[in-house]
């Protein structure tokens, strides 16, 4: 049945944004991890795609989350001569998440969520309404 | 997802069969095949309907155990659910056709 499959693809829309959902999370408690030793390179912001998948069972495209990639931006700076990591001026590498953009991914990922969920209510009272006919 | 088709099945069935023959649910040459009755395609229904309901319980077990997602549970249990619904329409639907005719003055 079309809309039993709807909520299976709605469900994987739900699948993937909670996916999208850890990597923001992810990123947002790394913001402030430096690396271990001295010249090494702290955390990197983690990106997520997604890639649109043909489910054979339900015969629809389904989303799935796809590679992680790396942010290959520019670490932050930051003047601390007292850090053992620091480099020989003085400044600490630090990760290159923005947690402003973190901020504006997750209520992306919110709204997404939301959106699948509404399908999925959508369709259930759409089959709701279809058996009422049957109760009469 | 079956279940619910399955239980569609049986009810236009049950539906041929009271247009065809006014003596309702035992007629052996009322509607589909001869040897389907509606109490064999009820059975066939409440299989289905069982084993999404199954499917749901240990989709709902798992994930106490951490081994699913909320979200598999969710899918599941909506779906036997709606199976559910749909049987017990149908059962209700085709009871009272059938005692309807019962009732029937002779």
């Amino acid at each position: 049945m079309d809309l039993m499959r709807s909520i299976s693809i709605a469900a994987s829309g739900l699948r993937a944004e909670s996916g999208r959902m850890r990597v923001i999370s992810e990123n947002l408690a790394n913001a402030d991890s430096t690396a271990r030793t001295a010249g090494g390179d702290p955390y990197r912001r983690k990106i997520v795609s997604f890639d649109s998948q043909l489910d054979r069972d339900l015969d629809a495209q389904t989303v799935t989350l796809g590679r992680i990639k790396r942010d290959t931006s520019a670490f932050r700076l930051e003047y601390e001569p007292g850090n053992p990591i620091a480099d020989a001026k003085g400044y600490v590498k630090m990760p290159n998440v923005n947690p402003l953009v973190e901020q504006m991914d997750m209520r992306e990922a919110q709204h997404a969520y939301e959106a699948n969920l509404n399908v999925i209510g959508a369709a259930r009272r759409m089959i709701a309404r279809t058996l009422d006919i049957l109760r009469g | 997802m079956s279940a619910a088709a399955l239980a569609a099945n049986a009810y236009t069935a049950a539906a041929r069969k009271y247009g065809g023959d006014a003596a309702g649910l035992a007629a052996p040459n009322g509607g589909a095949k001869p040897d389907q009755s509606f109490g064999s395609l009820l059975a066939q229904a409440m299989d289905s309907v069982s084993e999404t309901g199954k499917a749901a319980d240990t989709a709902a077990v798992n994930s106490t155990t951490g081994r699913t997602d909320m979200i598999d549970v969710v899918t599941a249990v909506a779906e036997s659910e709606t199976a559910m619904q749909t049987l017990i329409s149908v059962r209700d639907r085709v009871i009272s056709a059938y005692e309807e005719i019962m009732r029937m003055a002779i």
